[in-house]
């Protein structure tokens, strides 16, 4: 038995184990200036998925920009006034002399293309060159703008009152930086109008803050909590120290290792401080056990030996468990989730190692004058007693219990059924955040935030420039804007049919695609005479054999996308044409992440499953104590997920992660429970009955199962008050699994021994069984 | 006081001088480059090549008529062969110092010449990397011009001039010119934006001698920004043709006489 040496060395040569700790963890301390964030939702797959591949390709091919910054300018009395118009103006032009815009590609008002015609002559060139300075200016411009279709909710509003400066970005510029800078610029109007900066940019540099924020203040808070609770359970500074020493060692030993290693901080890895404090708590077991055996024995030594020995193989085991569980997450697709799986296996890992050597090192240092008014005995305890009650409740009414627990079930099950898989991920940001409000108010006003293209390919070159595929793209256009998620589309057809209406004198019947491929071919060359190259190189390919068709859409939430592939494909049925039709675009790469949330879900908790049992079974050596301990965790879970059903909250990664590893973390209470109540079996022989064994196990080690759970809970509920809703939904939802999973541990499962104790202790245990049937 | 005031007067001549020599450049360069010959005709290729190297084609004739001194009034012709669904499209421009040029377009698809604005010389001409103001020339007065220093460019001497706009409409903050010293053409430029960035590059990659006047007939303009590339090359080049005015009409435009065009 290697840990029990590993005890009995670090019993003897506490001070040299403290040493080798701190020493260790200074080391790992030194890598964490190298530390950095990566909050690029397209970093969630690998950069050779097939999704990120092609969206590469479809960038390329229309000279696209992976990141645009929006800035919405709004104003109640209407943006088209001489003074907002020189704001924007202004705004505008300041914008453009930034380092790393784009400005080549800057659209809004003074730099979007607009195709008119006066008195004959053909106009291509910026919208509004420069502020209008009279009345009838601006009524020139109203009419420009409200008289092509390409403008409207793109650029100005139905309304008039909120218009739009997409930003596109250089590669490699900062956003963050950019963002901070256009909030100068527009800090310095002085005006009613109210500026709303988004984008994929802004939020990705908001969520690494907030990221921040959870790691360096509420992960800090959360220790301070767990330290007041240890504090508050058994009285002793050492004590209470040292469990949250074992804790920081870890998590010290587990950053380091993930910023050594090189790998950024994410949504997931930079919860684990939080994880790994509470995974920490297990050792609360070691504590509760050692006071009980201090009490009896009177001998420091001699009770940590003791204590060691009767909960190492538990602790070996959860321990076991909690990591197989996170470990199973380094099989799946998404790369944060492989991170943070295998970040927190390894802080388990280290936490138990401590658990055999830190510990019985700082169990030594206690001064026995302080223990021995405080040593518990589970008799005396208030705690123990009503958590005694509990087993026996459980215990006696075996079938009451159980009938209730069913019914409960079903009930879940049911919810489960209403689950409904969705990323939505500017709904991580709270309502009244930044990001929030200004995603809102574009959406309300403008065509949507949410982009995604249809990209329709044929083989021949000039291919797009015949009538029939215009037409066609033409009408999937009307077709997607039936939708109601989509609020605006454009493409290459409208170009060619707002020059065709232009040559025309304006005329509306002329706004139609020509009936020849030179007709369409000439129109695109006059257009390319004047535009912008980016103008054209958006929607269409050089050898115009792909059309580029932009989507955008009112929401973020994956079902957008999959709507508006659905609508292509009927379209493409119910008109053939001779190219392929494929989505692209961050609505896309949305899509395809959240269907791989789900098959991750699906295969890592099929997994954990598997390996949680296989676990238990080597622990138990018994398949049948394995199946009876896997009920009371089976149920945790699906009770919580009936009642995430029935809530409507969107099931998305961060949920589906934690019902993965809530498996591994939940097992330790039916664990503890089962071995426990076992060894306390062979050891109270026949003097005890079932019942009286359940009762005590419910009480003893109960009581260490119940701080636990409410350690954990309390270091998780301060993820409730986080700034992104994901924080918050894997902090309720830990806390609820905790004290479910310990509560339903307490009553249900000495519920299902007694009703299962014929067929789990057939032969040896048989006298203590017939006992135990004939008094009940 | 007096003294000191006179020798920083004194020292400052040669700069003057040199300010105005960087004008006395580039007008020489302008009457090299832009206006040689009476008239002048060429087959124009170019090459739009984006950074992938996937390519797309203009073909077309051009034909240039002087209005008189260089500086002055031009009439330019041009008149396309590719792509394919453009051919028979023919564009005119009358330029004109120190204003707006006028076009007009051909469109033979709706059989319609159509005037166009040319509000904004520094669009792209034809979609290529050149604007309309590269392909017929800034006005010299636009720009302040210095000569910067004296360098070499493969073999030949130039003078380093660096031109900036007097005024803050254009999209760019300076440019660069490598002016060979003894013909006066530009054999190469740099645009700079108005950050400070170099964005563009122009290349003269072959000049040669066509009836005594050196010309360029290859070259490039890069976008050092978006690595798009447009190489361009001239073809059965000619010099004083005995074009006609009345060759620079609406009328021609629609039926360009075939001896001119081919």
């Amino acid at each position: 038995m290697n840990k029990i040496s590993l005890v009995e060395f670090s019993i003897r040569r506490p001070k040299l184990v403290l040493l080798v700790a701190g020493l260790l963890t200074l080391l790992f301390l030194t890598q964490f200036p190298k530390i950095r964030t990566d909050t690029n939702p397209k970093h969630m797959l690998p950069e050779t998925s097939d999704v990120r591949v092609w969206n590469d390709q479809v960038d390329k091919t229309f000279a696209l920009y992976e990141d645009t910054i929006v800035v919405g300018v709004e104003n109640d009395a209407g943006v088209l006034n001489k003074d907002t118009l020189g704001r924007i103006a202004r705004v505008t032009d300041a914008i453009l002399g930034l380092d790393g815009v784009a400005s080549r590609d800057v659209n809004g008002f003074t730099t979007i293309t607009n195709v008119t015609a006066e008195e004959g002559t053909l106009k291509v060139g910026p919208l509004m060159p420069a502020a209008p300075r009279t009345d009838a200016e601006v009524e020139d411009l109203k009419k420009a703008l409200f008289g092509n279709p390409l403008f409207i909710n793109r650029i100005i509003s139905q309304d008039g009152k909120t218009t739009a400066i997409y930003v596109p970005l250089e590669k490699g510029a900062n956003g963050a930086e950019i963002a901070d800078k256009m909030r100068d610029i527009v800090a310095k109007e002085k005006g009613s109008e109210r500026y709303y900066i988004a984008g994929d940019p802004v939020a990705r540099d908001t969520f690494g803050a907030e990221m921040f924020k959870l790691m360096a203040i509420f992960s800090p808070i959360a220790g301070m909590i767990m330290f007041a609770a240890i504090q508050f359970m058994f009285r002793n500074l050492a004590l209470s120290a040292a469990m949250m020493g074992v804790s920081m060692v870890a998590i010290i030993w587990s950053i380091g290792l993930l910023v050594g290693v090189g790998f950024p901080v994410h949504i997931m890895s930079s919860m684990a401080p939080v994880f790994l404090m509470a995974i920490a708590t297990d050792s609360i077991h070691i504590f509760n056990e050692f006071y009980f055996r201090y009490r009896e024995r009177g001998d420091k030594l001699t009770a940590i030996r003791e204590t060691m020995a009767a909960v190492s193989r538990p602790v070996r085991f959860t321990a076991l468990a909690t990591a197989a569980g996170f470990a199973v997450m380094l099989f799946m697709n998404i790369i944060p989730v492989q991170v943070f799986g295998g970040l927190i296996a390894f802080g388990t890992v280290v936490l138990r190692l401590l658990s055999f050597s830190f510990i019985p090192a700082v169990l030594t240092f206690l001064r026995e004058d302080k223990l021995a008014g405080k040593a518990e005995d589970a008799t005396e305890d208030r705690t123990a007693r009503v958590l005694g009650r509990l087993g026996s409740f459980g215990a006696t009414r075996p079938g009451l219990t159980v009938a209730v627990t069913a019914a409960l079930l079903a009930v879940s099950v049911w919810g489960v059924t209403k689950i409904h898989v969705n990323n939505n991920l500017v709904a991580w940001f709270k309502a009244d955040s930044e990001i929030r409000v200004a995603d809102t108010a574009m959406n309300r006003a403008l065509g949507g935030t949410s982009l995604g293209y249809v990209v329709v390919e044929s083989k021949e070159a000039d291919f797009m420039k015949r009538p029939e595929a215009m037409r066609w793209i033409e009408g999937l256009q009307r077709h997607l804007e039936t939708l109601p998620v989509v609020g605006k589309t454009f493409s290459v057809a409208d170009y060619v049919k707002r020059i065709n209406r232009v040559l025309h004198d304006d005329d509306a019947r002329f706004d139609t695609v020509p009936d020849t491929q030179e007709g369409v071919g000439q129109y695109l060359f006059l257009f390319s005479m004047s535009a912008k190259p980016s103008d054209l190189d958006n929607v269409i390919d050089p050898a115009s054999t792909k059309a580029n068709l932009w989507v955008q859409m009112k929401t973020w939430d994956a079902d957008a996308m999959r709507t508006v592939i659905a609508a292509t494909q009927d379209y493409h049925k119910s008109h053939p044409l001779a190219a392929t039709v494929k989505p692209a675009g961050i609505g896309y790469f949305n899509l395809v992440w959240n269907e791989e949330v789900l098959g991750d879900l699906v295969l890592g908790f099929s997994l954990a499953l598997a390996v949680v049992f296989v676990i238990l079974a080597l622990d138990f050596r018994s398949f049948k104590w394995a199946l009876v301990a896997y009920v009371p965790l089976l149920f945790t879970i699906l009770l919580i997920y009936g009642v995430v059903g029935f809530v409507g909250k969107d099931f998305d990664m961060p949920l589906s992660v934690m019902s993965t590893l809530s498996l591994g973390m939940a097992v330790d209470f039916a664990i503890h429970f089962v071995s426990r109540f076992r060894q306390r079996r062979e050891e109270a022989g026949t003097d005890e009955t079932v019942e009286q064994s359940l009762a005590w196990t419910a009480a003893r080690p109960g009581k260490g199962i119940m701080r636990n759970a409410l350690l954990f809970a309390a270091a998780f509920s301060v993820m409730m008050a986080a700034p992104l809703t994901p924080y918050v939904a894997v902090g309720a939802f830990i806390v609820s699994m905790m004290l479910l999973s310990a509560l339903l541990t307490l009553l249900l499962l000495p519920a299902l021994v007694m009703l299962a104790r014929r067929w789990l202790v057939p032969e040896q245990a048989a006298p203590a069984a017939q006992l135990a049937a004939a008094q009940s | 006081m007096k003294r000191i005031l006179i020798a920083a007067f004194a020292a400052l001549i040669p700069l003057l001088a040199w300010a105005q020599s960087g004008e006395e450049v580039m007008k020489k360069s302008q009457a090299a480059f832009l206006y040689p010959g009476k008239d002048f005709k060429a087959r124009v290729l170019m090459k739009l090549i984006n950074k992938d190297g996937q390519e797309r084609v203009r073909e077309l004739t051009m034909l240039r008529k002087n209005g008189g001194e260089p500086g002055g009034e031009q009439k330019y012709f041009m008149y396309f062969f590719q792509p394919a669904d453009v051919k028979d499209m023919s564009f005119m421009t009358y330029k004109y110092p120190a204003k707006d040029d006028d076009r007009w377009m051909f469109i033979p698809a709706v059989n319609m010449v159509k005037r166009i604005a040319a509000q904004d010389k520094r669009s792209s001409f034809v979609g290529s990397d050149f604007t309309y103001e590269d392909v017929s020339g800034r006005d010299i007065e636009d720009d302040n011009h210095a000569i910067e220093r004296e360098e070499k460019v493969g073999s030949r001497d130039c003078y380093v001039v660096k031109s900036t706009p007097k005024a803050g409409d254009a999209d760019f903050g300076h440019k660069l010119t490598w002016v060979d010293k003894a013909n006066f053409l530009p054999l190469k430029e740099e645009q700079y934006d108005r950050k400070g960035a170099r964005y563009k590059e122009f290349t003269a990659n072959e000049v040669a001698d066509v009836k005594g006047f050196p010309t360029v007939v290859r070259r490039t303009m890069k976008n050092l920004q978006t690595g798009h590339r447009t190489e361009v090359a001239y073809s059965r080049t000619e010099y004083d043709l005995g074009l006609d005015d009345g060759l620079f009409s609406e009328r021609y435009l629609r039926q360009p006489p075939r001896k001119w065009v081919d």
